[in-house]
């Protein structure tokens, strides 16, 4: 559905995208991730037809962005970085704008702007002017907008920038559910929101695309399965020793932590893949005579994967991080320490 | 066509709306009626103590030209409503592109099937819309201050004038959208709109400082020289052809900008 090859955008001397290549399958969901300024905004903006790109192609639905420019304005909706609205008008007058300039006949017109209304959940706010929504709102709007027209090829800049948590996953469940019969493009920092929403991942780094694939293949081909942290009292370096020698270990690293009880130490195994070594661990630490007072499994995130980004996502809502690195093991000891300690996720150890 | 009709009504459409919610259309209008109200008065009285006066001349045996007051009173209102025009219109097309450019929402005009000539062509027609309801009560003023005149006034004097007016301003307004797509900022456009203007209402003063076809060819674009013309009565086709490319100037150069902006964006 979209096909991108070799794409180049340079502004004067200094390239915003270099050779950026991949594609999407219609109903596939992609998200484009990377730090702020890393060219996502250009890349979309090339797909939309508004920019032209410097060097190589981009087809959406078989036409090539520039050349037939037309053809492709009227398959995609698109929700540009600032969501294009005009403030003196109504939320139904301007999707009914909206649906004009689109090309949505008469007839068709007034059961569209409706189902986009319900789908972005602006049923009440449909006669309020759009200076006196809120930002949340605009950018449902915003939504709103790029889907009226029910283009087969959806692409969106950061589509929940500004909302509250719960706003974020209405946002979250729409695009899922827009994947059933359109094809989606979405960009954002926000690192929980791919693996969360995204069928397949593209990591833009500095204008190139620095890997593609699904999140978790992602985070295995990169991490190379997963890892324990332990809690444990005892001397590092006899710690580390036993911990070298149990089969399927990686590698041992101790983290830093302060205010850590005299003689306890934490550490972090890494595993290797396909291998489960937490029985392991447990039986070789017990053999040693070494304490064990916390075990967790941690999976590698996305973070990991990208070192550089950062995430702004607050733990207000289930995040993948708990909901798939607290793994809890059965060797874990029912102790209240756990929750006493503070849990540290994987990411701030990496770095 | 009918899909480009279509699109062009649309932008019509929301332009006019965005006139009629905006407090600043509303003060435009509203400084326009009471400045424009005024010169009709302060040319209206001008003129009925001129007649006075040549009749208490022509009463005192003095020889007077014949003077046609009604003809001559159309023709000062106009005049001076046009130059008031020169400096309300620049902030009528101001905010055309350049507001369009700041919200962003150029970007979702430019990424929706529609042509710049389409988008161009519906905002001006929307602007020239509003500039028309804004001059409507002075064609009313008129229309009731020549009621009594005796022989009447021909509506078509009248009517020619206003038309010359409206053509005017469609000239000014769609150099001054050119202008506004070249920049977001509202305040630019609007301050070089008036200084293009300016010049152009003046140009032919300039042109007769110097001599030779060049200066001929400079003086025909003077649009005070032009639409006095048609506010004289006179159709001159030159006039109309004149006004016309402006018009048409202005949305091809507007349509051109917004292609080429495409280019530059950084």
């Amino acid at each position: 559905m979209i096909e991108v090859e070799h794409l180049s955008k340079i502004y004067g001397s200094t390239p915003a995208i270099e050779d950026v290549t991949f594609s999407v399958a219609p109903g596939e969901i992609l998200g484009f991730l990377g730090p702020n300024g890393a060219g996502k905004t250009t890349t979309m903006r090339i797909l939309s037809g508004y920019l032209p790109a410097s060097r190589g192609t981009a087809k959406v639905a078989g036409f090539e962005v520039h050349e037939h420019s037309m053809e492709v304005r009227q398959r995609i909706g698109y929700l540009p970085e600032t969501p294009p609205l005009y403030p003196e008008m109504t939320v139904e007058g301007f999707l009914n704008f909206v649906a004009q300039i689109k090309g949505v006949s008469a007839g068709d017109r007034a059961n569209r702007i409706k189902a986009a209304i319900e789908k972005c959940n602006l049923v009440e706010k449909r006669k309020t002017l759009i200076r006196k929504l809120s930002k949340g709102f605009r950018q449902r709007v915003g939504i709103a907008q790029a889907i009226v027209h029910d283009p087969p090829v959806i692409i969106l800049d950061e589509p929940t920038v500004g909302l509250d948590p719960r706003q974020i996953i209405d946002v979250r469940n729409l695009i899922k559910q827009l994947a059933n019969d359109h094809t989606v493009i979405l960009s954002t920092h926000i690192l929980p929101e791919v693996s969360m929403t995204c069928d397949r991942v593209a990591i833009i780094n500095r204008g190139r695309v620095v890997a593609t694939n699904t999140p978790a293949s992602l985070m295995e081909q990169l991490m190379g399965g997963s890892g324990y942290e332990l809690d444990i009292a005892g001397n590092s370096i006899a710690v580390q020793q036993c911990l070298q020698r149990v089969e399927g270990v990686k590698h041992v690293e101790e983290m830093q932590i302060e205010n850590l009880p005299e003689h306890r130490i934490k550490v972090r195994v890494v595993s290797e893949s396909n291998a489960e070594p937490g029985h392991a661990i447990a039986a070789a630490l017990v053999r040693n005579g070494l304490g064990l007072y916390e075990m967790r499994r941690v999976q590698a995130s996305l973070e990991d994967v990208f070192l550089d980004l950062t995430t702004e996502e607050k733990p207000l809502e289930a995040t993948p991080e708990t909901a798939d690195t607290t793994d809890n093991v059965d060797t874990e000891p029912p102790s209240t320490k756990s929750e006493v300690l503070p849990t540290e996720t994987p990411s701030e150890d990496a770095r | 066509m009918k899909t480009v009709l279509a699109n062009i009504l649309a932008i019509y459409r929301r332009e006019l709306l965005s006139y009629f919610a905006s407090p600043l259309a509303y003060a435009i209008a509203a400084i326009f009626w009471l400045v424009s109200g005024f010169l009709f008065w302060a040319t209206l009285e001008g003129i009925v103590g001129q007649a006075a006066l040549y009749d208490a001349q022509a009463g005192a045996g003095v020889s007077v030209p014949p003077i046609d007051i009604p003809y001559e009173f159309i023709r000062a209102v106009l005049g001076v409503v046009g130059s008031l025009s020169l400096f309300v219109l620049p902030i009528l097309s101001m905010g055309l592109y350049a507001e369009e450019r700041k919200r962003g929402t150029l970007e979702l005009l430019a990424t929706s099937p529609l042509t710049n000539w389409s988008v161009a062509i519906g905002k001006l027609l929307g602007v020239v819309t509003f500039f028309v309801t804004m001059s409507l009560p002075l064609l009313i003023y008129e229309a009731i201050a020549l009621a009594n005149v005796n022989p009447p006034v021909q509506p078509s004097i009248l009517l020619l004038g206003h038309g010359g007016l409206i053509l005017l301003a469609a000239a000014v307004l769609s150099l001054g959208m050119f202008i506004s797509s070249l920049t977001d900022s509202t305040i630019l456009a609007a301050i070089f709109t008036f200084a293009l203007v300016l010049g152009l209402w003046v140009v032919d003063l300039i042109a007769k400082n110097f001599t030779g076809g060049l200066a001929d060819a400079i003086g025909h674009l003077s649009l005070l020289k032009h639409y006095t013309n048609l506010v004289q009565g006179v159709v001159d086709t030159g006039s109309l052809v004149l006004f016309a490319s402006y018009i048409l100037l202005g949305i091809f150069l507007t349509a051109q900008s917004i292609d080429a902006l495409r280019f530059q964006r950084s």
